[in-house]
């Protein structure tokens, strides 16, 4: 095993992590200031995916498409969010957790026909951009680009949250309704106002990470379960509600995996499980402080 | 107190799963003696076929195929006054619970005469086991598992399909003409994927004594990055790497064979790597030079027989015939012809017309062999390729079924297991 060949599988991994952060940076958001356990999230993630593959292809899948992709996606996964929250969250904060898991996981079989029923069964794939294609020599070993885009756009979010949550009035508001939501409605602030733009937030990075992942695999139904458990695993690995829990978490899951495929590719497919299961023993309630 | 209750509970859960045996059992008894026919040769009734299958869901758009291929078995049979066929469908949503008891509705009230379909593999075996224990025949045109008629087999159950015994061994036939020595075995981790694979190495190490087995990755179904895989396979530098992986993962391990840039450095063996469902989602992103087989191509073989069914099944359906169409349209035609032979409407002299019955299809002479039930039928190989700015296959070549269809003392060994 050459340093070649390690580095470039520790990018490769990296850049794997940071489509599970985007994703669960908006599950684990949620969970914080919502206290929902939003099964739902998978779904909003693959109607990314299939709009984006809807307006690229609008474009004749050329250039312009997936840029426009990457920006008209995630909004009308957010718009949609919203429509969720406005309709049909709100009405069910104050009851207990199962009934909350119930409607969520309604969402998840409905979504399911409705990408159906708009779409269709037949497997939909979207192009890489040109500048995007191929890939770069690294030490020797090759690292495709659009692998190194992703290993930009994941810090651009992480930062962009950092900046939103700690520098901004509504960050910080966000922030106080996760650690003492009674507190804040008590200073007379309005929190189901919080509550609809942080399920519209989660909603727009959930559309965004099937945005970003639509170029490189196959757009079809069932992707929403596949990408759910991930991001289950790392929200609570990583602490429920803490977004650089999630971080963190991200990227041991994609690194570790990575690693995992190249030492003991055989059993490959309970490396994520392997991975909680120690960090769970060593740290029961996650790498950082939960917000629960 | 909390106690009682659950006594209660289970209690009442006992009686009624007991009541559910009871009505099962009756029923079962009353399914397996349905309407005896009298030989009359003049006129015969019609033949009912209850098609369970998967119509909504990932492998919908197989189960779509292999029902208008039956469609247009049924309707060119009719045309030619031959038997009449009468079909049924159901939704199992590739459940194989649900697949089996679609099949027991069927057949008890629906009173079908045959069963077929069921794309999931698992799907078939379950309700293969309930053709055997109701002798209902059953046709599949879907399940791809060597089991079906291997290891599983008996008299009630037909496939019209290569499995993944023949499709292994086709593949090992393939690779054996090359020069590569050193092999990477990779695939998704289920049913499908593993059988695949071994039945090419099993095959291959036999056909080729002096190949080494580098190493083995499996992937969950529905994984969406192959580029860790690829690039850990990669630095091993096997000569080449095998695939065994199906539906919605073939293409996009497909999209990163291309993204990567291996297949320029490493040959790539998939089962229907050129087939139209893989690279039509593809786009101009295929990889070129990917080797593959595959049983049926619309504009392969190239001959009459072939451009017939093609139009035929164009004009019904304004689309082209991909492999599963094939299946189906085999699975009516050998049914048709069974029907025709037996000149009775009896199951068991059907079965034993369709036993070793030989008829003409698209891609030429197919026989239902006697001792297994399963198809044999040709298959071809190539590698992906751009011809005249459409991605297709080329250096096709073509191999026989004696080539490529398991021995039949291997089968008969399978089944004194």
């Amino acid at each position: 095993m050459d340093f070649a060949t390690l580095a470039s599988q520790f990018f490769i991994g990296l850049s794997r992590g940071m489509i599970f952060f985007i994703v669960a940076a908006g599950l684990t958001l949620i969970f914080g200031v919502l206290r929902i356990t939003n099964f739902a999230h998978g779904a909003l993630y693959m109607l990314g995916a299939f709009i984006a593959y809807s307006v690229s292809t609008l474009f004749g899948q050329g250039p312009y498409g997936f840029w426009l992709a990457l920006l008209v996606a995630p909004i009308a996964v957010m718009l949609v969010s919203l429509v969720i929250e406005r309709g049909l969250l709100r009405f069910i904060y104050n009851r207990n957790h199962l009934i909350q898991m119930l409607l969520t996981y309604s969402l998840v079989l409905i979504a399911g026909d409705l990408v159906k029923i708009i779409w269709g069964t037949e497997y939909k794939s979207m192009d890489i951009p040109g500048v995007l294609r191929g890939s770069f020599n690294l030490w020797g070993a090759s690292l495709p680009w659009y692998n190194a885009f992703l290993l930009i756009v994941g810090p651009i979010v992480a930062l962009g949250l950092w900046l939103f949550l700690s520098k901004t009035h509504l960050g910080k508001i966000c922030r106080a309704t996760a650690t003492d939501r009674e507190m804040v409605d008590v200073l007379g602030i309005n929190s189901t106002r919080v509550f609809a733009m942080v399920f519209a937030l989660g909603g727009w990075l959930a559309g965004l990470g099937g945005a970003l992942i639509a170029p490189t695999t196959t757009i079809s139904m069932g992707m929403d379960a596949s990408i759910i458990i991930y991001a289950f695993l790392i929200v609570v690995i990583g602490g429920l509600g803490n977004i650089w829990g999630a971080l963190i978490s991200s990227i041991i899951m994609g690194v570790g995996e990575a690693f995992g495929i190249l030492f003991i590719p055989s059993i490959a497919i309970i490396i994520p499980y392997m991975i909680a299961g120690v960090l769970l023993i060593v740290r029961p309630s996650g790498l950082l402080k939960s917000a629960w | 107190m909390v106690r009682m209750v659950g006594k209660k509970k289970s209690l009442n859960l006992i009686r009624l799963g007991s009541l559910l045996l009871i009505t099962a059992l009756v029923a079962s008894g009353c399914g397996s003696s349905p309407n005896e026919s009298k030989d009359t040769k003049t006129e015969l009734k019609p033949t009912k076929v209850g098609i369970v299958d998967t119509y909504t869901g990932g492998a919908a758009v197989y189960a779509k195929d292999s029902l208008d291929g039956f469609k247009l078995a049924v309707k060119e049979i009719a045309d030619k006054g031959g038997p009449k066929i009468e079909f049924v469908t159901r939704d199992d949503e590739f459940k194989p619970d649900k697949s089996t008891s679609w099949a027991k509705e069927l057949v008890m009230r629906e009173q079908v005469d045959f069963l077929a379909g069921t794309t999931n593999s698992a799907g078939s075996l379950a309700v293969s086991q309930y053709a055997k224990e109701s002798k209902v025949p059953f046709i599949v045109w879907g399940g791809m598992s060597d089991k079906i008629t291997g290891a599983a087999g008996h008299r009630y159950v037909f496939s019209t399909l290569p499995n993944t015994a023949i499709i292994g061994k086709a593949g090992a036939v393939q690779l054996s003409k090359t020069t590569h020595q050193k092999i990477w075995l990779a695939g998704s981790d289920y049913e499908y994927g593993h059988s695949v694979i071994n039945n090419l190495w099993s095959n291959l190490t036999t056909i080729k004594p002096g190949v080494e087995k580098m190493g083995e990755s499996w992937w969950r179904v529905g994984e969406t990055d192959f580029t860790p895989y690829i690039n850990a396979i990669r630095s091993a530098k096997p000569d080449i790497l095998v695939v065994g992986t199906g539906g919605a993962d073939m293409v996009a391990f497909m999209k990163a064979v291309k993204a990567t840039g291996l297949i320029q450095e490493l040959p790539v063996w998939a089962h229907t790597s050129y087939d139209p469902a893989t690279l039509r989602p593809l786009g101009d992103q295929a990889p070129e030079g990917v080797m593959g087989t595959n049983p049926y191509l619309h504009n392969y073989p190239d001959t009459a027989d072939n451009k017939a069914f093609v139009e035929a099944f164009k004009k019904e359906y304004n689309r082209e015939p991909a492999a599963f169409a094939l299946y189906g349209y085999m699975g009516g035609k050998f049914l048709g012809a069974a029907i025709e032979k037996a000149g009775s409407n009896d199951k068991e002299k059907i079965i034993d017309a369709m036993e070793g019955l030989s008829i003409d299809t698209p891609v030429g002479k197919a026989t239902l062999r006697k001792e297994d039930h399963q198809v044999a039928i040709p298959m071809s190989y190539g590698v992906v390729a751009k011809v005249e700015g459409v991605f297709t296959a080329k250096d096709l070549h073509t191999l026989s079924p004696e080539d490529i269809m398991p021995s039949v003392d291997a089968i008969l060994k399978a089944r004194a297991k």
